[in-house]
């Protein structure tokens, strides 16, 4: 018999014979209160607590249960990763593991630069590439979680109508297991699955349409009409002084394309002008943003050039692709599509849940601070900045560290998508820890355990870092 | 014209004060839109694969409704896929293949299979209809058709007693914790919390190896207690639960003791009962928690494959056997199934116990 089981005999009996016992000899029990007895017995510990000690005693007993688990299954695995880190062998049993001190962080260790893996021994080779990858990962993954939660949010907390069933549904995938997510995914994104069955159709539909006569001609017209009626919208919305953001950032998406596809980049021999669209839009953008009196020269000035180009673009040329070579999403290496596709998914599947945490936040500003600052004929960006942002940082904060120490420990999702390939492009610590302590036929668990003590050190860095940073603002 | 259209476009108020359907509104209802579609149509699209027959997965037919080929038994020839041939002069006939498939193929009709003629390539198409693939999921499900490993009722009992076992004891012990954290005073109350916050930072991934020591130690390997009793205290409960308790007035509490109940009757028979808000959201979360659980029962329950729960045995199936595309899909979405169930009845509660917890 293991210990575990010898100990849960001998409390069993102990609890139900002891208990049902004492319980008899003091009180009377009817039969129809069967029920009645069964429930003082599964409290028997603390009706004893009380008993013997007095009330003093009872909240100590109620404790028992749940700070043992806590310690026997939290604390204690603590402690011991750092003896376990201290040892090496692959023997199971604690007390046949022979001691080398820093042996396993000398052998993580030994490389000539930990920013260069390729210069490590085997375990030092994995265990950097392993964090350098998951710090690539928490780089891009904690903004954009952010950055997105906090959008869905603002939108969720507009007058909407049905606004339960719209945070019902973008909560749902969290509740999706993280199997049933990669099987979905590695279904969507295989060679010939469905996103590239669209993107090809989409292309090849699109590629006939402009091969049509006049195709040209229609499009310039059409998009003409929609630049002339967004411009018009933007500069003199609902007839006050500055022009309308919304309508100012439909029209800088609009000139962004079309930089993008007249490409006049290509005067001065640039391959790609999109970014030059991108830059101008954004702003535009802020300078209708910040209500500078130059934004509405500046829009008119962007709508001239934005017909210029228009005149300027053969849309049969630009939109005559080729046939589409369907692309291996997960698998192909030196892309970055696997590793783009991990953030996308891991945000498909997260987000909800710091959605909801926002929200709440969100819905906790008093109602009359926006009344008063639309009393003083505040624009609405302003009151985003001043009111809205700095009385929600808290719980900013607080969905910040949650997303950074949760994203630093991705494994489910990797392991089940990629398992850490094309080569090593994707392979996370937890994968890494995973992997050489139980994925082996030779367990190296005291590597492991130094991997995860230095893991530990660079999340609480990490979160002590982003909590100083913000401390001001969330007032902790 | 413009009062109509200000009533057709308005969004709330009175008609002379309406607010537009302005272009804000448009643009949130476009974003709202577009973000369900991202996240429905990958499930919806995996829900209508997976009744799709094996062979429309193999060729990656990426069509809607299920269709497939029809089969059809030919004297002297075996079941053959059933062809449509349509003549230059635009008869059709059902033909099945007689030979190797060419560019210009010797096809039979199915009236008369001796009548051998050719046909090229071009005039043949597929003779199709609609079926629901019920296979890939009867297959795995009564394990049949070389689907014996995969033993799907056990791995829905080890995963049923898992969370159920899981919640249960989550329930009591936080409850019980959370009852003397809310209504005693006693020396070390502070540092008892103080512990229970300290829980909270420390990641379960950081103590994995030692934790499997731990776990090895009492003999729990291999056992699906193992992976229950660990998981079992949540800081998150306790403290949902102890706020919740706070609110519960000590009158109560008073009367009863002046009843000569004792303690544990008035956390059963009172603080229990009145706390079953919270403890349905607590409920909940902790059935997600322990239904999705993936990497810690992979290292616990991994070597015995009588003890993998669902959420494993999906992994090993898909391993396993690479090409059964189908029974993957279909196994995918019969445990998708009970988990959006859970939520369609109970996004409510749901959704507004993680906005005010806050935690996980």
């Amino acid at each position: 018999m293991t210990p575990a089981a010898m100990l849960m005999a001998a409390i069993g009996l102990l609890w139900v014979g002891g208990g049902t016992i004492w319980l008899l000899s003091r009180r009377s029990y009817r039969l129809w209160q069967v029920p009645q007895f069964l429930m003082d017995l599964v409290g028997f510990p603390v009706e004893l607590a009380q008993a013997w000690f007095g009330r003093g005693g009872v909240p100590y007993a109620l404790l028992l249960p749940n700070m043992a688990i806590f310690g026997l299954f939290t604390f204690a695995p603590m402690i011991l990763n750092f003896y376990v880190s201290g040892t090496a062998g692959a023997s199971i049993s604690l007390f046949d593991r022979p001691w080398v001190g820093w042996d396993n962080y000398a052998r993580i260790f030994n490389c000539e630069s930990i920013f260069r893996p390729s210069t490590c021994g085997n375990e030092g080779f994995g265990y950097w590439t392993a964090m350098g990858n998951t710090l690539w990962f928490v780089a891009f993954q904690v903004p954009i979680m952010c950055v997105a939660a906090l959008a869905t949010a603002l939108v969720l907390n507009m007058s909407i109508k049905g606004r339960g069933f719209w945070r019902a549904m973008f909560f749902y995938p969290v509740m999706l297991s993280p199997v049933v997510i990669a099987n979905i995914w590695e279904w969507i994104l295989h060679r010939r699955g469905m996103l590239n069955e669209v993107i090809g159709g989409t292309q090849g539909a699109v590629a006939d349409l402009a091969g049509l006569n006049g195709f040209d001609l229609v499009v310039t017209v059409i998009l003409a009409i929609v630049l002339v009626v967004v411009m018009e919208r933007a500069i003199r919305a609902r007839g006050d002084d500055e022009p309308s953001l919304a309508w100012t950032g439909v029209f800088a998406g609009l000139f962004a394309a079309l930089t993008a596809w007249a490409n006049p980049g290509s005067l001065i021999g640039l391959p790609s002008s999109l970014w030059i669209g991108v830059l101008v839009g954004a702003a535009l953008f802020w300078l209708v943003m910040s209500g500078h009196r130059l934004a509405r020269p500046a829009l008119v000035a962007a709508g001239a050039l934005a017909a210029v180009q228009l005149l300027a673009i053969q849309f049969d040329g630009v939109f005559a692709f080729d046939n589409y070579r369907p692309i291996n999403w997960l698998v192909t290496p030196n892309t970055g599509w696997p590793f783009a596709w991990l953030v996308f998914v891991f945000c498909w599947s997260h987000m909800g849940f710091y959605m909801l945490i926002i929200l709440a936040g969100l819905q906790a500003i008093p109602r009359d601070l926006y009344e008063a600052a639309k009393m003083d004929a505040t624009r609405p960006v302003r009151a985003f900045w001043r009111i809205t942002l700095p009385l929600v940082m808290p719980t900013m904060t607080v969905v910040i560290v949650l997303c950074l120490i949760r994203s630093f420990q991705v494994f489910d999702e990797v392991y089940l998508l990629t398992g850490g390939g094309p080569g090593r492009e994707t392979f996370m610590v937890v994968q890494n820890i995973y992997e050489s302590a139980f994925a082996t036929n030779t367990p190296a668990y005291g590597e492991a355990a130094a991997g995860s003590v230095l893991m530990a050190v660079v999340i609480a860095v990490f979160t002590f870092f982003q909590l100083w940073i913000t401390r001001r603002q969330s007032g902790l | 014209m413009s009062r109509a259209i200000t009533f057709l476009t308005r969004t709330r108020g009175s008609f002379d004060r309406a607010e537009r359907f302005g272009i804000s509104d448009f643009l949130a209802y476009a974003y709202l839109i577009f973000g369900v579609l991202i996240i429905l149509v990958p499930v919806l699209w995996t829900v209508m694969s997976s009744i799709k027959p094996q062979r429309a997965l193999d060729n990656f037919d990426t069509r809607v409704l299920p269709y497939a080929q029809v089969q059809q038994e030919v004297p002297g020839r075996g079941l053959r896929d059933v062809f449509i041939h349509t003549a230059p002069d635009g008869t059709e006939t059902e033909v099945v293949r007689a030979g190797p498939a060419r560019a210009v193929s010797d096809v039979a009709p199915l009236d008369d299979p001796a009548a051998v003629f050719q046909a090229p390539r071009e005039e043949l198409r597929p003779a199709e209809d609609m079926r629901v693939a019920v296979e890939n999921y009867l297959d795995p499900i009564l394990q049949r058709n070389g689907q014996e490993n995969f033993a799907f009722w056990r791995y829905l009992w080890n995963s049923v007693f898992v969370t159920v076992a899981a919640t249960v004891i989550t329930l009591v012990i936080n409850a019980m914790a959370a009852f003397a954290l809310a209504k005693y005073q006693f020396r070390g109350r502070l540092t008892f919390t103080l512990l229970i916050v300290a829980t909270l930072l420390i990641p379960s991934s950081i103590i994995l190896v030692s934790l499997f020591f731990v776990v090895w130690t009492f003999g729990m390997f291999g056992s699906l207690w193992g992976v229950i009793i660990p998981a079992a205290a949540t800081p998150t409960g306790v403290f949902l639960l102890r706020q919740y308790m706070l609110t519960i007035p000590d009158e109560l509490l008073e009367a009863a003791r002046m009843d000569a109940a004792s303690e544990w009757r008035i956390f059963w028979r009172i603080v229990m009962p009145l706390s079953l808000p919270a403890l349905s959201v607590l409920a909940i979360l902790s059935v997600i928690w322990r239904w999705n659980d993936f990497l810690w029962p992979l290292i616990v329950l991994i070597s015995d494959p009588r003890q993998h729960t669902l959420q494993i045995g999906l992994t090993q199936f898909s391993g396993e056997f690479d090409t059964n595309l189908h029974y993957v899909l279909a196994m995918t979405v019969v445990s998708l199934i009970p988990i959006t169930l859970v939520f369609v009845w109970l996004q409510r509660f749901i959704t507004t116990g993680i906005a005010t917890t806050g935690l996980k």
